[in-house]
């Protein structure tokens, strides 16, 4: 019994001396004069998108070697919170001096990032952006640094404009609608059409996936006869809508535009079945944190804004 | 009793024509019937092996998985090694059909519920698409399109064609032949099957080995009707497969099935889906008023049968 309770006891303390530890740690450990640690927190690693990322990370560190050391982790399971705050308060504990984080959630992140931030590391949002309500709320102020989805597909509806006439008819399939991102496509590619006076027909959601994009198209084709172009808010879809067009036999009568620069729609896009895609280049997404980390530990930068990665319109005349 | 719950079924398919026809401007066009054909294949051999399965009274959770891994391969095998469509091909379904094997003999030699193992098996095949393709999509283009575009005149593709010979065919099995009667005693009461000397076993590993070759058919077609491979494909595709089964009349307990009736759920799905779409409804609408048909739809078929139970018996 008394061995039980000394056991439950040392489970209960043990936790808060590493939590104060780890509170004092950057303290009791004067700032090195050598080189910065940067711990870049990713989500699934599983994931190829974030496996193109974490390579371009590493790639850097190697190409810089003396500029900073990187510690690169990822969660098993996108969904996977816990242990994603798990590993900021490990890292916090190891005292790294910066850390570049793509959040699994943006709101649930914000309490141990301050916790961090707090303990005077530096913070640098990636990839998924932190929820500003809450990060006001809560009294800190973590930069984000990426591409603005928003602005990206505004360039690529804007292009094919170019090749349509005012008031013609246009349809947008969208991705998953309660995603952040599909959301900013989504408004993009409206902007672009509104500022053109296109006529929106049709706004439907294609799951970010072929077969329900192929779907979607296939009907809005066959119930929209003078459509003249399909705006999808990734190049899955865009995949899915080409081949639609495509078996209606309304290829160069309906153009279609994608987001992401997938391998797979790069020969589309020379042949003309795919008029243009955006690229946020994948590989930079890590990169551009990691560089902003290590200008604030020099002291070059300051604030707590925003700082806008490129977003590359990709055409045929633009090479791939 | 049969012809009776084919003329439900057509009912109801004519209700959503004719409803979709006054709301929205073209969908009762030969076009719309044409282009909806073209993107069945795939759901229509799906469900005549998930309507085989549920006949032995199993469930099969793996087959939108199993045909993206089908897929994924043909893709890579097209793209990456620049094999011929054949060679592609044939490695599809023999992917699927090991799957179905696999999950088959796990299920049946250890007395697992076939839900737990194609559960898992769901996951392995996802998990191996990803891994074959490096999670990205492949693109093949005109080497394998020509079997999902129209032919000329038609208006209907190949893989179209050879998916109602494959319902065909397999309505023949399961009503004319001995193995089709094995498969319903099977589902209908294992333990008088097995005294009836039934090889109960065998029975339902050859079905789970059908119903995975059969996506991995299922993966051919789509692959050639979008023209690449996506890892992602079929997902959520098993919920459509049972849907269409179920609407279909085949009892989730077994012992009674039938393929055409398969055939017509799937319709009674596609239709619904081209129509909302075509009507411009919303994702969360979407969602209600399938969810809404299916279980009408099931509906039906109870009422309909206890009135003829009632009447005739």
């Amino acid at each position: 019994m008394t061995t039980c309770f000394a056991y439950i006891r040392a489970v209960l303390v043990l936790p808060a001396f590493l939590l104060l530890f780890a509170g004092c740690q950057p303290a009791a450990t004067p700032d090195m004069p050598g080189k910065p640690r940067v711990a870049l927190i990713m989500k699934s690693l599983a994931n190829e998108f974030f496996v193109t990322m974490a390579d371009g990370a590493r790639a850097h560190q190697a190409a810089n070697p003396e500029a900073y050391e990187l510690i690169v982790n990822g969660i098993k399971n996108e969904s996977d919170l816990s242990q994603q705050v798990a590993m900021v308060e490990n890292m916090v504990a190891t005292g790294v001096d910066a850390i570049v984080i793509a959040p699994a959630d943006s709101r649930a992140l914000v309490p141990v990032l301050k916790r961090a931030a707090d303990a005077g590391i530096v913070v640098i949002n990636i990839d998924n952006r932190l929820d500003e309500a809450v990060l006001a709320s809560s009294g800190v102020s973590i930069p984000f640094v990426g591409p603005d989805n928003r602005r990206g597909a505004e360039a690529v509806g804007a292009h094919l404009t170019m090749q349509l006439q005012t008031g013609d008819e246009v349809a947008i399939i969208g991705g998953i609608p309660t995603a952040f991102n599909a959301q900013q496509r989504e408004q993009g590619f409206r902007d672009a059409m509104a500022a053109a006076g296109m006529n929106i027909v049709s706004v439907q959601s294609g799951s970010w996936e072929q077969a329900p994009a192929n779907t979607v198209a296939a009907a809005l084709l066959g119930e929209y006869l003078n459509l003249k172009a399909i705006l999808c808010s990734n190049d899955n879809m865009a995949l899915g809508a080409a081949a639609a067009v495509q078996q209606a036999g309304r290829e160069g009568e309906v153009r279609i535009v994608g987001f992401d620069n997938i391998e797979a729609v790069r020969q589309l896009i020379a042949e003309g079945r795919i008029l243009a895609t955006a690229d946020q280049h994948g590989d930079q997404l890590a990169v551009f944190g990691i560089e902003a980390a290590l200008r604030r530990l020099r002291g070059e930068e300051g604030g707590d804004g925003v700082l806008e990665t490129p977003v590359d319109l990709v055409t045929a005349e633009s090479g791939l | 009793m049969k012809t009776a719950s084919y003329v439900s079924l057509i009912g109801v398919l004519i209700l959503i024509t004719a409803v979709f026809g006054l709301a929205t401007e073209h969908f009762f066009t030969v076009r719309t019937f044409q282009t909806i054909a073209n993107q069945l294949p795939a759901l229509i051999v799906v469900a005549v092996g998930m309507t085989f399965v549920l006949g032995v009274a199993g469930i099969d959770l793996s087959v939108g998985s199993v045909l993206a891994l089908g897929s994924s391969v043909m893709g890579v095998l097209l793209v990456d090694a620049g094999a011929p469509l054949w060679t592609g091909m044939v490695a599809a379904l023999g992917v699927g059909g090991l799957c179905g094997v696999a999950s088959g003999y796990v299920s049946m030699r250890w007395s697992i519920p076939s839900f737990i193992v194609t559960l898992g098996m769901l996951e392995i095949a996802r998990g191996g698409a990803y891994l074959v393709t490096g999670s990205q999509t492949k693109y093949i283009g005109a080497a394998v399109s020509g079997l999902g575009e129209p032919l000329p005149y038609l208006g209907l593709s190949l893989a179209f064609l050879v998916a109602l010979l494959v319902a065909a065919g397999g309505h023949v099995v399961l009503t004319r032949t001995v193995f089709g009667r094995y498969v319903l005693a099977v589902g209908g009461n294992r333990e008088a099957a097995r005294l009836a000397g039934v090889e109960v076993k065998k029975v339902q590993i050859v079905v789970f080995a059908l119903a995975g070759l059969l996506s991995g058919l299922g993966g051919v077609f789509q692959t050639a009707y979008l023209g690449s491979a996506d890892p992602n494909a079929g997902t959520g595709m098993e919920l459509a497969a049972i849907a269409a089964v179920v609407i279909g009349g085949t009892s989730l307990m077994g012992g009674r099935a039938s393929v055409i009736n398969s055939v017509l759920g799937v319709l009674i799905i596609a239709f619904l889906q081209s129509g909302l779409a075509q009507l411009g409804a919303s994702d969360p609408t979407k969602r209600v008023v399938t969810g809404a048909v299916i279980i009408v739809a099931v509906l039906v078929d109870v009422f309909r049968q206890r009135r003829t139970e009632h009447a005739g018996v």
